[in-house]
């Protein structure tokens, strides 16, 4: 920001591709960054499948059935369980970004008294009731899914 | 586009995504039948209704999905000139996308003697 307001050019990103997977001893959200990219990923990945095989609707009836016979396997059951964990996460987490980037959740400016705490780990409790919702969420779905698989 | 901008509507499909793909999955799967059996596919790909939840799925997915990819990259400290291309092809790859995930769902909507 200092830089670009002189006109100087933003400093870079040195570590590049690897910096996403390790820079340094990370906080905990900072894995929730790692981990909303990789859910980020795989969501991609599903709904390019899904559009694919969406594709399939234009062949007919005989064309579908086909491809749900292949779909119906317990590797694609499992990949929609990761699909919709997947999604759990990366919703949720991302509701939790948006708060903060809008400044909602940061709450008011403090002092800096010693030991320093920012204002990210001052608001960690809304991080934990996040992460304890997507562990429910993930196991309810998980138990549905079980159920479907063996009833 | 100012970026504050092009992150607001990032903001804004994902709010979209969540809830017309929530509403499609709590629709579609909690209905009575196989949401994938080709009578269920059929009778949903007739309906106006779903089709206008399908396009903007599609339209707020594929903003949210290629805004997410550029955000990616830019990361990455590139030259102006490369931040040009890509925001093209981002554009591009976006419009192509959309052009052929919406071409399945209108296709069935205005021909469904070919689908029933």
């Amino acid at each position: 920001m200092e830089a670009a307001s002189k006109g100087k050019a933003p400093l870079q990103n040195r570590l590049g591709i690897k910096g996403w997977a390790w820079a340094g001893r990370y906080k905990m959200e900072r894995y929730l960054y790692t981990l909303h990219r990789i859910t980020g990923f795989g969501l991609l990945l599903y709904i390019s499948i899904h559009l694919i095989a969406n594709g399939f609707r234009l062949g007919g009836e005989a064309s579908w059935t086909d491809l749900m016979s292949v779909m119906g396997n317990s590797g694609f059951k499992i990949g929609e369980y990761l699909v919709m964990a997947a999604f759990i996460i990366h919703a949720l987490n991302g509701g939790r970004l948006m708060l903060q980037h809008l400044g909602f959740t940061l709450g008011k400016p403090k002092p800096p008294v010693y030991p320093y705490v920012d204002s990210m780990r001052r608001r960690r409790p809304l991080t934990w009731i996040m992460l304890a919702v997507i562990a429910a969420l993930a196991l309810y779905v998980l138990i549905e899914f079980i159920l479907e698989v063996t009833g | 586009m100012r970026e504050s901008h092009l992150k607001l509507l990032q903001y804004i499909t994902a709010i979209g995504i969540f809830f017309l793909v929530g509403l499609h999955l709590i629709i579609s799967h909690l209905s009575s039948g196989e949401p994938t059996d080709w009578t269920s596919v059929s009778q949903r790909a007739a309906s106006s209704g779903w089709l206008a939840i399908y396009i903007l799925i599609l339209l707020f997915g594929i903003y949210h999905g290629m805004h997410g990819i550029r955000g990616l990259i830019l990361e990455l400290s590139l030259p102006n000139k490369a931040v040009k291309v890509l925001n093209w092809a981002i554009v591009f790859i976006g419009l192509a996308v959309f052009g052929y995930a919406v071409y399945i769902p209108i296709h069935q909507f205005m021909a469904p003697w070919q689908i029933s």
